[in-house]
């Protein structure tokens, strides 16, 4: 069996070939947001090189986000088009839970994607027993109430993602010894994790199709921007 | 804050070219004012500063235009949107935090989604007939950068 995943959720555009055993091959570029040019050669490149035809992919795996809203519509998009035509299942894989199986960390793992405005994407994770699982819901916070929350409820925590870039000094200030950052190549969307984990949702039963399928953008619910809109009026 | 009079057209013009000319990737400019205080004649002079030769278009209908200058010119006008969603599913953001300049005509309706370093614009009619006033407003380093070029002649 032969998986292809892909992740446009951020800046970085990635897709890889996997099979039950193996990564096959990957293909990364951390450069600008050109994803509807360079998306589809990317992935042409890499089953070339890997001497594949599309023809011979099984699965598909494709981060459906929290991310920009234009990188996820290409990336399911451009998945939808190659399951349509060969008739092949598809599994979405937030782009969050992507992120925290980069990592193998043993206490909890939080990954955040920058939401702009000082809010984060973020969700949490731990190991148990050999399979990622998802503690508390992906959501989009402020980043000082996602700090706040983490300090008050969890020790030994590691950090990856976009989010910490821009919030790094933050969240050492407020989590001290309580966190630890992941190493920056471990900080990037990586179309090989999109690919394991639709390979391990596949067994579950978890499939998705190119009907069906649709982004997860996680935005801000009616309720949360009223809220916000009262307190700025106050 | 900033108040400017602009006592004529021409005067009008050459304040959206000097702003147009000023302004760099990445700037995002909010244009409020009541219909005919001329916010799409500020942006259209502020999009030959930014050098765009093709002609600008109010995109009330379009809901926003896209223009290559010297840099890539986002035209938002989100008068007609008829909610938060309606925005949402342009896919605002991606504009809004762009290597491009953002012109949002009427950004006043969609102000909690602007970005900090938005530069607020408010084009109110003066005493005389073709009298406008424009008042600047912001915050960061930014705003102030802009402001002090601004008062360079």
């Amino acid at each position: 069996m032969k998986i292809l995943a892909i992740d446009t959720s951020t800046v970085m555009a990635t897709c890889a070939v996997l099979d039950e055993d193996n990564l096959l091959g990957e293909f990364s570029l951390n450069q600008n947001f050109g994803h509807s040019e360079n998306l589809v050669p990317m992935v042409k490149t890499l089953l070339d090189n890997l001497s594949l035809k599309v023809s011979d992919i099984d699965l598909y795996g494709v981060a459906v986000g929290p991310g920009s809203f234009t990188g996820l519509r290409i990336g399911i998009a451009t998945v939808k088009a190659f399951a349509h035509v060969y008739n092949k299942p598809i599994v979405g894989i937030s782009t969050l839970e992507g992120l925290a199986f980069n990592l193998s960390h043993r206490g909890i793992i939080v990954p955040m994607i920058d939401a702009r405005r000082n809010r984060v994407y973020t969700g949490i994770y731990k190991w148990e027993n050999g399979y990622l699982n998802n503690i508390e819901e992906d959501t989009v916070m402020e980043i000082d109430q996602l700090l706040e929350h983490l300090g008050e409820n969890y020790n030994n925590i590691m950090v990856n993602g976009n989010g910490i870039n821009i919030h790094r000094e933050k969240i050492k200030d407020k989590l001290g010894d309580k966190v630890e950052f992941a190493p920056n190549i471990h900080n990037t969307c990586r179309a090989a994790s999109i690919g394991e984990l639709a390979l391990l949702k596949k067994d579950h039963g978890k499939l998705s199709n190119y009907f069906t399928l649709v982004p997860e953008y996680l935005r801000e619910s009616q309720a949360q921007r009223d809220y916000k809109k009262k307190e700025r009026d106050n | 804050m900033v108040k400017i009079i602009l006592k004529n057209p021409k005067e009008s013009q050459d304040f959206g070219e000097k702003l147009g000319r000023i302004l760099k990737g990445g700037d995002v400019i909010s244009l409020t004012g009541d219909l005919g205080a001329g916010k799409t004649t500020i942006t259209k002079a502020i999009g030959k500063g930014l050098e765009v030769e093709e002609y600008i278009t109010s995109p009330t209908f379009a809901l926003i235009n896209q223009y290559e200058g010297r840099v890539r010119v986002y035209h938002f006008d989100v008068y007609r949107l008829e909610g938060v969603e309606d925005l949402y599913d342009l896919g605002f953001e991606d504009y809004f935090y762009s290597d491009g300049v953002t012109i949002v005509e009427w950004g006043d309706k969609i102000h909690g989604l602007l970005p900090e370093h938005t530069i607020h614009i408010q084009i109110e009619k003066g005493k005389e007939l073709n009298e406008r006033i424009v008042t600047i407003s912001g915050q960061g380093e930014r705003y102030s950068e802009i402001v002090e070029e601004l008062r360079k002649s």
